[in-house]
């Protein structure tokens, strides 16, 4: 009697746990990468809207994964990595675009300054 | 209600429209199509999944899942174009500016040639003003010669003699007239100098006449340099009769030596130095 007592919420557990998918241990692990990625190229200034959301819907699926809701961790997961993935390309895009001002604004300035000195001679 | 019924499909998502309108602009910006085809082409998968179980009239949890990939994928695909993009521009504006800085290190080095040609113009000149200066000097020492003045303290002196002037008299004589037109071709030349002209005379007579006629003689000499065109300006005139003494007032040649008048030249300020004792 008392080994059916415990054996059955493990054998309801068991057959609950086959009958959805599998802990989405690994995509919650990516997603943190690509978030961490995300921060360590500078999101937090380039994007920042984008990584929150990420960071959101990445504590939204680890409280699902918590609650074993594993389809809706594994949704939640995949949203927060696109999401962070949107965040590191809009940073990396960001900073290219920032360095084709700065490189332009540097021609302007030397042709500037080889102008004036024309202007001398 | 109805005519949307009939004329369309049923109401998509909220989500599913969002999708569809951000893939729709993405689609039609020419840059993404040749920067991130690859991108854009993940993003319309992702959205043909949702509606497809939107058709499939499946869970709308699912939809809304697939659908928001796709707006955010469309998003990526988007940003990734801008960066791409980007990166083509650095590619094409760096050379451009390496050109822009060859030709400032160009014109640097062209204004630093002009400026060592203009170091040696200058040093050039230098050398021939110093040149310029030392004939003066020679030709200032063969006029000295040539007038046959005495280099002293007081700078250069002549002395006009007792014999280029009439005996008691104040008038030059001809040998006198000479050296004078000598000295005022001195002066023309050296406008930059003056001279005093100092009168002195031996001790016979009294002291009142001598004092006279060593003043006379100094003025006739003065005014024989004006009448040659030198300003009087630059002419001073003393006479100091029976001072100053060059040799003996006791025999004939002494007296001689002591009648005479001395010519003092100034130097290149114009100055000439009191005389003293």
């Amino acid at each position: 009697m008392k080994v059916l007592k415990t054996a059955l919420p493990i054998l309801l557990f068991l057959t609950g746990a086959c009958a959805s998918t599998n802990p989405p241990t690994q995509q919650l692990t990516e997603t943190e990468t690509v978030i961490r990625q995300a921060d360590q190229i500078g999101a937090g200034d380039y994007a920042p809207l984008e990584i929150r959301k990420a960071r959101q819907k990445l504590e939204q699926a680890r409280a699902a994964y918590n609650k074993e809701d594993y389809e809706e961790a594994a949704r939640l997961a995949e949203q927060s990595k696109v999401d962070a993935e949107l965040a590191q390309i809009k940073t990396l895009s960001g900073k290219a675009q920032l360095a084709v001002r700065e490189l332009k604004e540097s021609i302007r300035l030397l042709e500037e300054e080889l102008r004036k000195r024309d202007g001398e001679n | 209600m109805l005519l949307t019924a009939c004329s369309g499909p049923l109401a998509m998502t909220p989500m599913l429209e969002e999708a569809e309108s951000e893939f729709e602009t993405v689609s039609q910006d020419s840059s993404v199509l040749v920067y991130a085809p690859v991108a854009l082409v993940e993003a319309e998968e992702e959205l043909e999944r949702s509606r497809t179980l939107w058709e499939a009239k499946a869970d709308r949890t699912l939809i809304d899942h697939h659908a928001y990939l796709a707006k955010q994928k469309a998003a990526i695909a988007r940003e990734t174009a801008n960066l791409n993009k980007a990166q083509v521009e650095i590619e094409r504006a760096e050379p451009e500016r390496q050109r822009v800085l060859i030709d400032i290190r160009r014109d640097q080095a062209q204004r630093a040639e002009q400026r060592a040609e203009q170091a040696l113009e200058e040093a050039r000149h230098e050398r021939e003003e110093a040149e310029r200066a030392r004939q003066r000097a020679e030709e200032l020492a063969e006029r000295v010669n040539e007038l046959e003045a005495q280099q002293t303290e007081r700078g250069l002196v002549l002395t006009l003699g007792d014999v280029l002037f009439d005996f008691d008299r104040a008038e030059l004589q001809a040998g006198g007239q000479r050296a004078v037109a000598e000295l005022a071709r001195f002066l023309e030349e050296y406008p930059e100098r003056n001279v005093m002209i100092e009168g002195f005379t031996d001790s016979v007579g009294s002291e009142e006449y001598n004092q006279n006629l060593s003043l006379r003689r100094a003025n006739s000499v003065q005014q024989a340099l004006i009448n040659r065109g030198i300003s009087s300006s630059r002419i001073g005139t003393v006479g100091y009769g029976v001072r100053y003494p060059v040799a003996t007032n006791q025999t004939e040649s002494g007296r001689q030596q002591n009648r005479r008048v001395e010519v003092i030249i100034s130097d290149q300020s114009g100055s000439i130095p009191e005389r003293r004792n």
